[in-house]
């Protein structure tokens, strides 16, 4: 009598720990959320040049940007204008590069590409549709005049700031 | 409804490689010490190629202000988030208006072109 009772009281325990209720919460605030979707390789077309153009034999660095509210956030990316990481270099290296809307959550964010203020090697763009960008940076080094670049190791390094507006 | 399939996709997809610093206005708020203020910050790094953030503070044209933090490297783990006080002199209140956080690249790591974020949330 005094086992089943005791079972009893068990499972009447046991169930009130079955129905407990567990909680989740959460927080949705503004903010900005940088994530590196892929990053860049060179690719050495000519002896002289390095470029990420999948043209070239490279792969271009996408850098996501992700906002919660529009008009909160400015993007500011700079596409590499030195070298983080070569052999020694003799010569001088010529840069170029160019930052574009590769994909977007939102089609009004295409506009961007035509809304962006563009200085030196930064791109500027207003963040002013909630939802995720992916922006694709290009890059392009050429080496003295068709000197070929000594064999080594090549690293450069993109900016990706999301500035608070 | 829009916005919570955002917020889940972002925390979702947050888990790539990504670097997060909230919030986007923090408020200058008295510190325990006369005459320093302090904002607090947290730092999310879902970059598994990143361990370090340096923490700034600049004014509105981007010039670096003075300010004290606990550690101005911060080592997040990967996946893990760190609360981050900053203190600021009560005399720079008008002028500090950008709290960043930038990751920090080890030399020798990475591919070809690896990426340096930089989030900046603005002082209200």
């Amino acid at each position: 009598m005094f086992k089943k009772s005791l079972a009893l009281a068990a499972a009447i325990v046991g169930m009130n720990a079955v129905a407990e209720d567990v909680t989740i919460t959460g927080t949705v605030a503004s903010k900005c959320v940088i994530t590196t979707d892929t990053v860049g390789v060179y690719g050495n077309p000519t002896p002289s040049e390095l470029s990420t153009a999948p043209a070239d034999g490279g792969v271009l660095p996408i850098v996501r940007y992700d906002v919660l509210q529009a008009n909160f956030y400015k993007a500011r990316i700079e596409y590499p204008e030195s070298f983080s990481e070569s052999p020694a270099l003799s010569d001088v290296v010529t840069w170029a590069g160019d930052v574009s809307v590769s994909q977007v959550t939102d089609a009004t964010m295409s506009a961007y590409d035509t809304s962006k203020v563009e200085f030196n090697n930064v791109t500027e763009i207003d963040l002013t549709v909630a939802g995720s960008t992916w922006f694709k940076v290009e890059s392009t080094a050429d080496y003295g005049v068709g000197k070929a670049f000594p064999a080594g190791t090549y690293r450069t390094i993109v900016s990706a700031d999301c500035i608070a507006l | 409804m829009r916005y919570i399939m955002l917020a889940v996709m972002m925390s979702l997809c947050g888990y790539a490689s990504a670097h997060q610093w909230t919030p986007t206005y923090p408020k200058l708020e008295r510190s325990y010490v006369d005459g320093i203020l302090q904002v607090t910050m947290e730092l999310f790094n879902s970059r598994k190629d990143v361990k370090y953030y340096e923490i700034l503070v600049y004014d509105s044209e981007f010039n670096p202000v003075k300010f004290a933090a606990q550690e101005r490297i911060v080592e997040v783990q990967y996946l893990k988030r760190k609360s981050i006080d900053v203190f600021i002199r009560e005399q720079d209140r008008d002028v500090a208006t950008y709290v960043c956080s930038k990751s920090k690249l080890l030399k020798g790591t990475g591919t070809a072109t690896i990426v340096s974020s930089r989030i900046c949330s603005k002082i209200k």
